[in-house]
């Protein structure tokens, strides 16, 4: 038997969550300014990516890159203090060099600014990077043993329990000292692909138990019995029944999560044990540590300020996102 | 429960205060105390096991070799120190009779029986080489005996059939080693060792007993025992290290000749008192720069060499003396040569370098000293024209002119074009090793990248700590190495020389595994020569030899430049003597004044 239906014109039409979510998270102007702040760190670093692409592209064409992201060209004298010497005038030949010696050089005449620029992408790219790494542990970690119990989800307690146990950087450290400079089936593992593998390998366990225990709630849900009731498998019901629903929650952890992984590998480069050929705002730090004792202020400065920046508005941003996110936070 | 939380409380505070309390209010020791700060753990302190300057130092104030050089003569003269006289030389120089002095004790130590520093006899000289060419010893002084005494290196042949270094029998004769009786020893060797002299003033070759290895076997390497004027008092790995006057030392005064303004200078007013002066001696293992800086500025180190980032504040270059705020604190400067050599080594059994002569002319062309001297040693050191120190009677002076330490980079870009033609293609990444635990080695390995990369080769910089940085440069795993250099411990170049010679392949020196056929001849020729113009000759003919084939880009030399409080007296430099704290004095009440004079300043600051 069919039945037709009739289009309600009173009908109030439906939004999706992440519609709803978007709609709460445009009226705080705030949390909108920090998301632009953090949407420009990304573009930053897809756009250092890019030049890097179009210069191993285009190298025999004639090209050599955005000055902006040319850390590594000498654009003044070693140790030059920001705003010192800044002569930029039409007729001067090294005005456009010593244009980027506006926030001063570092020991070898480079630019503070081009390394700032760069060490966002460092940060971005481990901090991407380390996020899907552990969002393909945790993720299905969580679920299974969430979904399975018994067995399997003794597995998983224990093993991110056991790594729970252990401090956090100290784990990370063990781990970035394992894998840096080794070969493992053919892929060399080298500076910042040991930073973010690191960082990864041992940032699921959050993740893994907050999907687990929201696993647990959902499976005797409405939907999941209905699924079940038609025949669904388990890894349907898995997979395209119960994450796709909790997909904000993973949201809202990863946007806290970011800024651990970007503090993370600032601490990783500033203990030497993080990427050496490129410049992070934790070398460049640790640069500065011996450099202070010679007023050279601004490495230090530069660095902790993008660091600062980028904590605030991922911070700010985060909280707002699980505001709008979460229904069981509304008030509204 | 109020009672309990209260008496818990009091116990805290209680356990607390005596803590708290014992520095300031604590019995002020009369004791001379001289403290002397390390920027790196000591590695072993056991004498045939030393390896690094830091465990050198140590050890020769704990323990004694049979020579010793003045300490206050120039040129550098040879005297005796454990041993009673210049030894006796039979005319082919193939047999050397060495009388040791009576009545010289070890430390006490509960090694020997009752805890009672024994005599010393020659049959401890025995032992202390034997244990050297004991394979499983794995000493890495080894390479300085290899072909040199009558019968050692069978010896080492035989010790290669035992599991570890214990089970070996020391009894076994070598007949170029004998004790004669308890205070004669006699050295046959193989064929002349011009340099034996020079070589027995290296703590390397002091006498060790063989009870305490026995007893302490593998931590031999922080217990070491011998008759110097010291002994290790305490001792905690990461962090501090004391010495204190060894009361068996037996009796040596302060000279009382020395080199012409020694006088004038203060040194001799000394002379004829008994030595050592200074009661204890403590070693403050800091890494990091700055907070030893700070401390040294405080006065609670004696001594300092000056960090990069603080040497413009504390040092007038211009004048060279220190500056105003530095000198009114009583400060002063000691500049000296240390004979050294710094340099970025080639591995020359890598396929792309080994082959490939052009290509490491180039890289060597291509690296502004001046500009690495200026960054990193703030212009103190000087630039590294050839292999031989110009300390060194060989040196040769017209090597600046032959340009192997040239900075071209222009024509290193013209002989990249030509390294690719041997190579067949473009060159392929470089990776360059060096060891990277703090920030100074980091901007180091970064600026041989830069130059590398100016002249158009692709390469890639791996930082590694210490001991690995060390095993990959001796099993040749490294393409470039770029983590130091050498100092040397005698006035003979043959040393240098040495590093370049096949049969001395790493582990025993030669890391770049440079190979030459007709340079091994002379050098064959060369290690058996004595003092002289053809020796001079043949030694200058053989660093061309070397130089021409670039196994490495030689970079710069060591000059120290080392602040030091007033109350330090005494104070010489001498590149070649590491025991030389026993000369050195302090004026502990100077000493103990400078804290509250150091309030003062910075007030007025």
């Amino acid at each position: 038997m069919r039945y037709k239906t009739e289009k309600v014109d009173t009908l109030i039409k439906g939004r999706s969550l992440w519609a709803d979510g978007w709609r709460r998270l445009r009226k705080r102007k705030f949390a909108m300014l920090c998301f632009v702040i953090v949407l420009a760190y990304f573009a930053l670093a897809a756009a250092v990516y890019l030049d890097e692409f179009l210069k191993s592209r285009f190298a025999a064409q004639g090209y050599t890159g955005l000055r902006m992201f040319n850390w590594s060209q000498t654009v003044g004298p070693s140790y030059q203090p920001p705003m010192e010497k800044y002569a930029w005038t039409p007729d001067n030949a090294q005005a456009p060099q010593a244009g980027w010696a506006l926030l001063g050089t570092d020991f070898l005449g480079q630019s503070t600014w081009r390394k700032m620029v760069y060490g966002a992408k460092t940060s971005m790219t481990v901090a991407i990077c380390a996020s899907i790494i552990s969002l393909m542990i945790g993720v299905p970690l969580g679920a299974l043993a969430g979904y399975f119990r018994g067995k399997v989800d003794d597995l998983v307690v224990w093993l991110y329990t056991t790594l729970d146990t252990i401090p956090y950087i100290l784990l990370v450290m063990a781990f970035a000292v394992v894998l840096r400079n080794k070969t493992i089936f053919g892929w060399e593992i080298r500076g910042i692909t040991a930073v973010y593998l690191a960082i990864g390998l041992t940032s699921w366990v959050s993740i893994c138990r907050l999907i687990r225990g929201e696993v647990l709630k959902r499976k005797e849900s409405e939907y999941v019995l209905a699924a079940r009731a038609i025949g669904c498998s388990n890894s349907r019901i898995i997979f395209r029944h119960l994450l796709p629903n909790m997909f904000h929650i993973v949201i809202i952890n990863l946007s806290l999560q970011f800024m651990a992984f970007i503090h993370a590998e600032v601490i990783l480069s500033f203990l030497g044990l993080g990427e050496s050929d490129r410049p992070s705002w934790g070398s460049m730090i640790d640069a500065a540590r011996t450099e202070l004792a010679r007023n050279v202020w601004w490495e230090m400065a530069a660095a902790t300020a993008a660091i600062f920046i980028i904590s605030l508005a991922l911070n700010i941003f985060g909280d707002a996102l699980r505001d709008c996110l979460d229904p069981k936070l509304r008030t509204d | 429960m109020n009672r309990t939380v209260r008496t818990i409380c009091l116990l805290l505070v209680g356990s607390l205060l005596p803590a708290g309390c014992s520095k300031k209010n604590g019995p002020v020791s009369n004791d001379k105390v001289f403290r002397y700060p390390l920027v790196a753990k000591v590695k072993s302190m056991d004498p045939g096991n030393v390896e690094d300057v830091y465990g050198a130092l140590i050890a020769s104030h704990i323990c004694e070799s049979l020579y010793t050089y003045h300490y206050l003569k120039r040129p550098y003269v040879i005297e005796p120190q454990l041993a009673d006289g210049m030894p006796e030389i039979s005319d082919d120089h193939l047999t050397y009779t060495i009388k040791i002095k009576k009545g010289v004790f070890y430390q006490d130590d509960s090694c020997f029986p009752d805890g009672k520093g024994r005599e010393l006899k020659a049959d401890d000289f025995v032992f202390a080489f034997k244990r050297i060419a004991n394979i499983r010893y794995v000493s890495p002084n080894w390479g300085g005996f290899k072909d040199r005494i009558v019968g050692l290196d069978a010896f080492r042949d035989y010790t290669a059939q035992f599991k570890n270094e214990f089970e070996v029998d020391y009894s076994k004769e070598v007949e170029g080693l004998r004790a004669l009786d308890d205070y004669t020893l006699v050295i046959k060797l193989v064929k002349p060792w011009p340099q034996l002299l020079d070589d027995l003033t290296n703590v390397v070759t002091a006498p060790v007993p063989k009870e305490a290895v026995d007893l302490y076997q593998k931590d031999m390497n922080y217990h070491p025992i011998g008759t110097g004027p010291y002994y290790l008092k305490k001792w905690n790995k990461a962090v501090y290290l004391e010495l204190a006057k060894n009361p068996n030392f037996r009796k040596e005064y302060y000279p009382d000749q020395g080199a012409a303004d020694d006088a004038a200078a203060g040194l001799l007013a000394a002379s004829g008192k008994p030595l050592p002066f200074i009661d204890r001696i403590i070693f403050r293992i800091i890494e990091e720069e700055q907070p030893a800086w700070l401390l040294f500025l405080r006065g609670e180190l004696d001594v300092m060499g000056i960090p990069k980032d603080n040497f413009s504040s504390a040092v007038d270059f211009g004048a060279l003396r220190p500056t105003e705020a530095i000198r009114q604190r009583g400060i002063q400067l000691d500049i000296y040569d240390q004979p050294s050599l710094y340099y970025i080594g080639f591995n020359l059994l890598d396929p792309v370098l080994g082959k490939n002569k052009p290509l490491r002319q180039a890289i060597s062309l291509g690296f502004d000293r001046k500009k690495f001297n200026e960054l990193f040693y703030n212009d103190r050191w000087t630039i590294a024209h050839g292999l031989i120190d110009p300390e060194m009677n060989e040196y040769d002076p017209n090597l600046v002119e032959a340009g192997f330490s040239a900075y071209d980079p222009q024509q290193a870009r013209r002989l990249i074009t030509e390294a690719e033609k041997i190579q067949g293609g473009p060159i392929p990444e470089l990776s360059i090793g060096t060891v990277g635990g703090d920030p100074f080695s980091r901007q180091i390995g970064q600026f041989v990248q830069r130059q590398i990369q100016a002249i158009g080769l692709k390469v890639k910089v791996e930082y590694v700590d210490w001991p690995t940085y060390v095993e990959q440069m001796n099993k040749g795993d490294m393409q470039v190495f770029a983590g130091g250099g050498v100092r040397f411990n005698a006035p003979d170049a043959l040393g240098v020389l040495q590093m370049f010679a096949t049969k001395f392949f790493a582990p025993l020196g030669n890391s770049f595994f440079y190979s030459n056929p007709e340079y091994d001849r002379l050098y064959d020729q060369a290690e058996v020569m004595f003092p002289g113009p053809a020796r001079t000759e043949l030694y200058r003919r053989m660093e061309r030899m070397v130089l021409a084939d670039y196994p490495a880009v030689l970079t710069n030399r060591r000059v120290q430049w080392t602040l030091r409080h007033g109350w330090v007296k005494n104070f010489k430099p001498h590149p070649f003597l590491y025991g030389y704290f026993k000369y050195m004095d302090v004026d502990s009440e100077n000493q103990n004044s400078y804290k509250s004079r150091t309030k003062g300043l910075e007030k007025e600051r």
